[in-house]
């Protein structure tokens, strides 16, 4: 139990010093910050098979029944993970040199990764509700204070739109716990506890709907992504990271965690409409990415389409796919975020981030280009990649239930290259212009940085056997909420 | 039987003396020596309210009959007793960042202020009708005069006269209604009143009771500002200088709710169905207008007329439900409410530099000139919009499974979706205090007190996110 409690408290901590304690100057500050954001990191490595099962369970409102209850299993483990090395990525992706408040923008970072381990973590719904919200306010000064020229009205409706999707969530959460009281003798927030009486609850077909909205819109899935393209594109690099890294996960996460586990019948019962807006999803952002003349939003379609194939890993019912999809966000975070990184480098040289800017950049900075080419590779799912795993047991698991379907998905992913290589093409590939200042090859720093994501790509693309260990039981889990129902 | 008073009466109602006595001293200062009471007024008052802060912690109940016919001195007196002082408290110390800036007496303004909260009290520990309607009263007057108080304010004038005019009409209603219930049962003591009415044989009595409820229904829901009986508070808030303004959002929007404690959680539990059920109605109209008109609200003082409203339409969720959970669930978020709201009012008192008050453009870039103060603000706003991990969220979702728990699922989700508007109107706030251009005039110099409550209520509001356990359990005791 002690080790989850530092694990918690640690970057609520560090937020705190950063915030106020920190009166560095601008570059030993980021090497604080990410010192800082690394501890996590090095808490769950040092940990090893110990965190499977440790807890925190604290009464903390007796009045209101809600009981501050954490625990960690193996879905969250891979999650916390993901968590744990996507923001010191975002921290690193920060300039230094140009952003104002850092103390206030690195304290922002870290009390999102404390409320992410909260999040990810937790067992007691109330408290689930509470960092669902919780996170969109990091987010959202995140969005606001640092990047484009339109971020705060992108902040606002980025913002609003999420909780307009999630505010219901609260009167199906209080359903929850009374229905609870009602078949059960007590009420109860406890997510084991609900997960078994979901189904037996009244009006459940409307509760259900309702936490997939709210999930829906944040991950987001394909007609309630609106809100996407420009949040995405306002942001600054680290922000855009740490929503496409991270805020798609909770909403992964989100589906898996209830959708998955306590409506299992009405997941399957509605899974040809999750399908098809998900199958729809990855469809409309391969296109829309083809024919984007903004690197930057053509990566955010990129991640919209990619998560909404992770999504379609989930709403099939079948124990591989469902593999996959874990698999597959965690990959996804980790290309993703690779990706807005080494997008983030190429808009610092360039000045902006039309794909028209400049081209044939191959002369003048083939490091990047190839940690480029790397990290797209990645994307686009070719095999020895990590991405290729994941899509082929989605694409696997879709077969053997809807085999059109995962026809029409294994068209996307010749869609996911076309976009992906026009876009090397047309900044890296054709006949070069003249050289310009800025078009300062990436050092070793850089390349150190991108290291880690480069080993954790390769090994999973060449090695996955070990992490799909870890998914393993998470799976059998989720499958075993469907069996009573078949057992009747 | 005692009808001689002794000195532990004196104790007991200590509070109401000390306040009175501090009054009419400030009032004679004032009238005697005027630059010793601008020098001194504000310490006195300050001093005062310590003073009966602790007198309210240590007074011993009274059993003497001359008294308990009156006032109540129960653990729910006592709670709102203090929690009226500290309001004061909160008022008295950003009335002097508002004296720093604008010219006007003090010492008469003091003691309107000290009479205020003597109002308050005495709806708090009220035990009939006739001193709950004497604190009304004492409460309404004061702020009648303490709107207008700005003399050469063409607002402040019309604020006054509005305020005047309308709170006549409702001390009307509400003398009306409790008229026509001491008709029905024949008293007027609080606690009389639901054998009364249980034993009310013939149904014409009983319709003149129902009557009188929904008179002083009416009477007390325009004291609290609800839809439909709202129409003053907008201008009145806007025209009242700015402490004036803090005291009223925070103050008579609690007394109002007290009032109403005492007489349908105390007095009245659960007497008819029907009056919960009239509630929720006027719970949705709040609910719905208040969030939907307070998106268009520039000047601030308006704004925090309609942000009340809407919260006030929030309160009334658990005034619907009347179960002993539904009243900690009340005064929790009128704690988290009273915070959050004084809070806003600091950085809004730092700001204020025209007649006009704040308005919203005066917030463009306050980040880049202060951040201590957006900071505060922010907080704040996040605050009253309810979003977690701060107390308002935690306010917010006890009321809404109090509201679940009673049966009134609409109502919960009506809440629920004014909640998003609420979110949009708080967030632009703060977005704009986040924005890039600076409006040009520099900040006032520095003043203590209203950085004192500013600081206090964002410490006590996330003292109560991590760790409400304390007050909820204080909550249902002083419930017993």
């Amino acid at each position: 139990m002690l080790n989850l409690i530092v694990l918690f408290f640690v970057p609520f901590a560090t937020s705190f010093a950063a915030f106020f304690f920190l009166p560095l100057a601008k570059r030993p500050l980021k090497a604080a910050a990410f010192m800082m954001s690394l501890l996590p990191l090095i808490i769950l490595l040092s940990g090893e098979k110990s965190w499977i099962g440790s807890e925190i369970n604290y009464d903390w409102l007796p009045g209101i029944s809600i009981k501050f209850h954490l625990m960690i299993d193996y879905l969250s483990l891979i999650f916390l993970y993901l968590l744990a090395i996507v923001i010191p990525v975002s921290i690193l992706a920060v300039r230094s040199a140009e952003i104002p408040y850092p103390n206030f923008f690195y304290g922002m970072v870290l009390l999102l990764q404390g409320l992410l381990i909260g999040f990810f973590t937790a067992r007691d719904l109330a408290v689930f509700t509470i960092f669902w919200e919780g996170m969109l306010v990091p987010l959202y000064f995140i969005i606001s204070l640092w990047g484009g020229p339109n971020r705060q009205q992108a902040a606002i409706k980025f913002l609003v739109y999420m909780i307009a999707g999630s505010t219901l969530m609260i009167a199906a959460v209080l359903a929850l716990y009374f229905s609870a009281e009602s078949l059960h003798g007590t009420g109860t927030f406890n997510i084991d506890v609900l997960a078994k009486i979901a189904e037996k609850a009244p009006y459940a077909p409307w509760l259900c709907a309702i936490f997939l909205l709210a999930f829906a819109v944040k991950t987001p899935l394909f007609p309630f992504h609106a809100w996407l393209p420009d949040t995405y594109y306002q942001a600054s690099t680290a922000g855009t990271i740490l929503l496409s890294g991270i805020l798609s996960k909770a909403g992964i996460y989100g589906f898996m965690r209830i959708g998955l586990e306590f409506y299992p019948t009405l997941m399957i019962e509605w899974s040809p409409l999750l399908l098809g807006l998900g199958i729809t999803g990855v469809l409309y952002g391969g296109l829309a990415a083809w024919m984007q003349n903004d690197f930057k939003r053509l990566l955010a379609y990129s991640s919209f389409a990619h998560v909404n194939f992770v999504l379609v890993g989930i709403f099939v019912w079948n124990q591989v796919a469902h593999s996959g999809a874990i698999l597959q966000a965690f990959n996804h975070g980790i290309t993703i975020s690779a990706l807005f990184m080494v997008a983030g480098w190429l808009e610092e040289r360039l000045g902006s981030t039309s794909i028209h800017q400049a081209s044939g950049l191959a002369k003048f900075m083939p490091l990047l280009c190839w940690l480029t080419l790397f990290f797209v590779l990645s994307n686009v799912a070719l095999p020895g990649f990590n991405n290729f795993i994941g899509e082929l047991m989605i694409l696997f698991g879709l077969f053997s239930l809807h085999p059109w379907l995962a026809g029409i998905l294994g068209l996307t992913v010749i869609l996911s290259v076309i976009y992906m290589l026009r876009w090397m093409q047309k900044i890296y590939f054709q006949s070069p212009g003249f050289f310009q200042d800025s078009w300062i090859d990436i050092k070793g720093r850089e390349l150190a940085i991108s290291l880690p994501l480069i080993i954790i790509v390769m090994w999973i693309g060449v090695y996955p056997a070990p992490i799909l260990k870890q998914i393993e039981p998470a799976v059998k889990k989720i499958a075993s909420t469907e069996s009573p129902k078949e057992a009747q | 039987m005692n009808i001689v008073l002794q000195w532990s009466d004196f104790a007991s109602i200590s509070p109401l003396l000390i306040l009175l006595g501090a009054g009419l001293v400030l009032l004679l200062l004032e009238s005697f020596a005027v630059e010793t009471a601008k020098k001194i007024s504000f310490f006195l008052s300050l001093a005062v309210i310590i003073s009966a802060f602790f007198a309210a912690l240590y007074a011993p109940p009274s059993e003497n009959q001359l008294l308990t016919n009156w006032l109540r001195f129960d653990a729910m007196s006592r709670l709102f007793t203090l929690f009226f002082l500290l309001i004061g408290l909160g008022s008295i110390l950003l009335s002097s960042a508002f004296f720093r800036r604008f010219e006007a007496s003090r010492g008469e303004y003091f003691f309107l202020l000290l009479s205020a909260i003597f109002g308050l009290i005495l709806i708090g520990a009220s035990a009939d009708f006739l001193t709950l309607f004497l604190g009304i009263e004492t409460l309404s007057i004061s702020l009648y005069v303490l709107c207008g108080y700005m003399k050469r304010w063409g607002i402040s004038n019309e604020a006054s006269l509005k305020y005047f005019l309308m709170g006549s009409l409702a001390a009307a209603f509400l003398l009306y209604g409790i008229a026509l219930i001491y008709g029905a049962v024949g008293t007027t003591k609080l606690d009389a009143l639901l054998n009364g009415y249980h034993s009310l044989a013939k149904g014409t009595d009983k319709i003149l009771f129902l009557s009188g409820v929904v008179f002083i229904t009416i009477g007390l829901a325009f004291e609290a500002a609800l839809v439909p009986f709202h129409i003053w508070a907008p201008d009145v808030y806007d025209g009242a200088p700015t402490p004036v303004t803090a005291f009223m959002s925070v103050g008579t929007k609690t007394g109002a709710f007290a009032a109403f404690i005492r007489v349908f959680f105390d007095a009245l539990p659960q007497f008819d169905l029907i009056w919960n059920q009239g509630i929720a109605l006027l719970a949705y109209p709040t609910l719905i207008y208040a969030n939907a008109v307070a998106i268009r609200q520039i000047y601030l003082r308006r704004f925090f007329a309609y942000s009340g409203i809407s919260h006030a339409g929030f309160l009334l969720i658990p005034l619907a439900a009347g179960t002993p959970d539904a009243l900690s669930s009340l005064i929790f978020y009128l704690v988290v409410y009273v915070l959050a709201t004084l809070g806003s009012f600091a950085t809004i008192a730092y700001l204020d530099h025209k007649t006009n008050g704040v308005s919203i453009h005066d917030l463009q870039g306050l980040f880049k000139r202060s951040p201590m103060l957006a900071g505060i603000l922010a907080f704040c706003l996040l605050t009253l919009a309810g979003i977690p991990p701060t107390a308002g969220f935690f306010a917010k979702f006890y009321v809404f499974k109090v509201g679940f728990q009673a049966g009134y699922y609409a109502l919960v989700i009506v809440g629920l979706l004014t909640t998003i508007l609420s979110a949009f109107y708080y967030l632009r706030m703060i977005g704009v205090m986040f924005s890039e251009s600076p409006a040009e005039f520099t900040l006032p110099p520095r003043s203590w007190p209203a950085a004192c409550v500013g600081l206090t209520s964002c410490a006590a509001i996330v003292f109560l996110s991590c760790y409400p356990a304390p007050i909820l359990s204080l909550l249902t005791l002083a419930n017993k």
